[in-house]
């Protein structure tokens, strides 16, 4: 990948001559360095859930947000740089809040999702005229889940502004190694809490830290409940429901 | 006794100052029509009465009598039109019974402005006058300022264009007399179809040396269409919240009662 | 120096002694004003059954005494896929101002095509129904000057009628009269639809008399209503008159009738 590196990685929208974007080339590799966040959708909600990095015993872990709240029936864990995040998770809130207030309904998953890849590309020079909002692309990725009238949906998206749908997902530092485990233990009759057990077991599997009550989150989407954070309560519970070892 | 009675000017004009609106007149929005033919003249006009948007009446007569061979078709403040003709007809008769001659259509025509002009155009009355006296074959336009035009033929009224535009466009000199009403009925039946404030049936009058024929309901294009159920309902629907009875013998004793047979101007009803 | 004796008198130039400001009679300035809206006339009614719903207008379009045409409608299709709205699900009709009418069809159908685009999937009647208030809401200083009725079916299959006042306060109601003669048809809708001042015979007396039940309508007991009204609206209303255009909506799409009515 980095055989052509030449001066075409400076111009912040500009192609190299093999038809590449560099700056958003590399906005993935930032991803790369963030913490596993891992998606998991079953047929009665998605799971979603990260690894926090407690990186000091004097950090209060729950000011680690990596998991946050679109609208009642979205979700979203994100991985890579925190606080790009903050501005696609506040642009994905009015846009939902917009849709309800216009329409008496709520805004599908994959609208909110397109939502937030529409701000992807808005960096650069901008267009005569054009307002330019970033100076370049975002880096961080996201784990979009949701609960509409198509049931329950995961998407994932990313800086290049591209989302898929997926049934399980891993994105961040461990991504590799938590991928292929979902490709191995995903099935489509999974109930929520085989998928709060598959998370879990596969965070603590590519995690550099113990896995424990404290430095893992879990969040659901759900039609009855639509999206919940884990109570620390709650979350020990599914701690404790851990195979060893 | 005679003229207006002005003793609430000053009371209606304080209200209104103050925002009071005055009371809508029923205005005949109208299309009236006059046309001159060799031996006669024809005045036509429409039914329909309105009082702003509402139509008032559908099937009101703006054929108004002056005398046996004068007729005034009118256009306008209904009452005034009205009003306005009956107080002429009385004093045409009046002056037809002391000169001992036949009312001529001029003298009508010139009471009329100068009753009109008095007012200053305060009395809504827009006057199609017509008639054959001994002088002649004479149609008149009065304008409720008390301006008036002589000529072969004439509209007036919110469909007067409409109504122009066939004179406009079919008149000819010395038409024959089913002519003259063939045309002054086309004429109004443009006003009818084209002007909102014009609708329902055409009215005619034919007037000759020897007599004059009034044809109402010459022409009747706008019949109601039939209802698609019947909207009767069973006895016993609307309720009753109290009864009382009074016999016709109890209500005689202070009243007289007569029987009256239903005529054929009967109420519109439902079977 | 342009002029040596400037009418300007802020140039110290000679001038007329009065002021040539526009005043009216009792000495005020005269403001010149502008009036951006007509009245086009006409009149609408929609009515929701158990399963369809009935939009209809009467398709003259006045403006004083004068007709401007006799078939103007006032009743759209909105939201379908092609320019024919053929498979549409979703009536608008509009009546009072026409331009205002027909910009703002314009722009509910645009933003429901849009909808289908971003959303994948058809605007439902409900959340068109919340669009159309905040469209008119958003011009609440400078009106759509219209009274528009919205029909079409619900998620359950039931039909809907939704009706707004120029600003976006809307409702959903059985059935709606909009425009110049909806003074004249609603007392005839409530007794006729709703059932209002009928009562069961012999079923007490006075006050203990029970409310005729209101059931809906069946879709031909309806549509008869709805000529029946407008019959009755063109008898005693100068705008109303020429067609009457009416759309019924069922499961299986929308169908348009367009009957004569009297054009006097």
């Amino acid at each position: 990948m980095f055989m052509a590196r030449s001066e075409y990685d400076r111009g912040i929208n500009t192609f190299s001559p093999e038809g590449r974007l560099f700056q958003v080339e590399y906005s993935l590799e930032a991803i790369k360095l963030g913490s596993t966040a891992i998606g998991v959708a079953t047929s009665e909600g998605v799971i979603l859930g990260v690894e926090k990095r407690v990186t000091s015993t004097l950090l209060e872990t729950s000011s680690v947000e990596k998991i946050v709240e679109i609208d009642r029936h979205i979700g979203c864990a994100m991985s890579g740089l925190q606080a790009d995040a903050r501005s696609m998770v506040e642009h994905a809130r009015v846009e939902s809040q917009s849709h309800a207030f216009n329409y008496a309904e709520p805004l599908r998953v994959e609208s909110a999702t397109q939502a937030i890849c529409d701000l992807a590309l808005r960096f650069g020079e901008g267009a005569d005229g054009e307002e330019t909002v970033m100076s370049r692309p975002f880096g961080v990725a996201l784990l979009i889940a949701g609960y509409d009238e198509d049931g329950p949906q995961l998407y994932h998206a990313e800086p290049s502004g591209t989302f898929y749908r997926y049934d399980a997902k891993a994105i961040g530092s461990g991504s590799e190694g938590a991928q292929a485990e979902l490709q191995n233990e995903y099935h489509k009759s999974l109930t929520i809490e085989d998928a709060e057990t598959l998370v879990l077991k596969t965070l603590k599997q590519v995690m550099e830290e113990k896995l424990d009550s404290k430095n893992v989150q879990l969040a659901s989407v759900t039609k009855g409940k639509g999206f919940r954070i884990y109570t620390d309560e709650e979350m020990a519970v599914v701690v404790e429901r851990l195979p060893a070892n | 006794m005679a003229g207006f009675d002005f003793t609430n000017y000053n009371r209606n004009a304080a209200l209104h100052a103050r925002g009071v609106p005055l009371p809508k007149a029923t205005s005949t929005g109208t299309t009236i029509v006059g046309c001159i033919f060799d031996g006669g003249v024809v005045i036509a006009a429409d039914t329909r009465a309105t009082s702003g948007p509402i139509v008032a009446d559908k099937n009101c007569e703006k054929l108004h009598y002056i005398a046996p061979q004068i007729w005034c078709a009118g256009a306008g403040t209904a009452a005034d039109t009205e009003f306005t003709t009956a107080i002429i007809s009385s004093n045409l008769e009046l002056h037809a019974l002391s000169t001992g001659r036949k009312p001529r259509v001029v003298t009508c025509m010139t009471m009329l402005k100068q009753h009109l002009f008095r007012y200053q155009g305060h009395i809504g009355a827009y006057l199609v006058v017509a008639g054959v006296d001994p002088t002649g074959v004479h149609l008149f336009t009065v304008h409720a300022h008390g301006s008036t035009d002589k000529l072969p033929y004439v509209t007036m009224g919110s469909g007067s264009l409409a109504a122009m535009s066939v004179f406009e466009s079919q008149w000819k000199p010395n038409l024959g007399r089913d002519d003259a009403v063939k045309l002054c009925s086309d004429a109004i039946l443009s006003g009818i179809f084209n002007d909102l404030g014009s609708g329902s049936n055409v009215d005619v009058a034919v007037i000759t040396a020897d007599k004059t024929e009034l044809k109402r309901g010459f022409v009747r294009p706008n019949e109601r269409s039939a209802k698609l159920k019947s909207y009767a309902f069973p006895k016993g629907t609307t309720a009753v919240l109290n009864e009382k009875i009074i016999s016709k013998n109890d209500i005689g004793r202070y009243v007289s009662v007569t029987e009256v047979s239903v005529g054929e101007e009967a109420m519109e009803i439902d079977a | 120096m342009a002029a040596m004796f400037s009418q300007n008198p802020v140039m110290n130039g000679p001038n007329y002694s009065f002021s040539d400001a526009p005043r009216t009679a009792n000495g005020e300035f005269r403001e010149h004003r502008f009036n951006p809206y007509s009245d086009n006339g006409g009149s609408t009614l929609a009515i929701a059954g158990a399963d369809f719903t009935i939009v209809a207008g009467d398709t003259r379009s006045t403006s004083g005494y004068s007709i401007n045409s006799r078939y103007t409608p006032k009743v759209f299709k909105i939201g379908g896929t092609t320019s024919s709205q053929d498979d549409a699900t979703i009536l608008l009709s509009v009546v009072g101002f026409a331009a205002d009418g027909e910009a703002l069809r314009d722009r509910l159908d645009a933003i429901c095509k849009i909808y289908r685009y971003r959303h994948g999937k058809p605007m439902s009647v409900t959340a068109c129904a919340k669009r159309l208030s905040t469209i008119l809401y958003q011009k609440r200083f400078f009106p759509y000057y219209v009274h528009a009725i919205l029909g079409g079916l619900d998620e359950e299959g039931k039909g809907a009628v939704f009706s707004y006042d120029p600003v976006g306060s809307y409702e959903r109601e059985q059935c709606r009269a909009g425009g110049a003669a909806a003074s004249l048809i609603t007392p005839f809708l409530d007794n006729q639809v709703n059932f209002k001042n009928q009562y069961v015979p012999g079923s007490g007396t006075g006050h203990d008399l029970k409310e005729r039940e209101v059931v809906p309508l069946v879709r031909r007991d309806a549509e008869i209503l709805v000529k029946d009204a407008f019959d009755g609206a063109v008898e005693r209303h100068i705008e109303v008159g020429d067609g009457l255009q009416m759309m019924t909506i069922t499961k299986d799409g929308i169908e348009e009738v367009l009957l004569p009515l009297k054009r006097d």
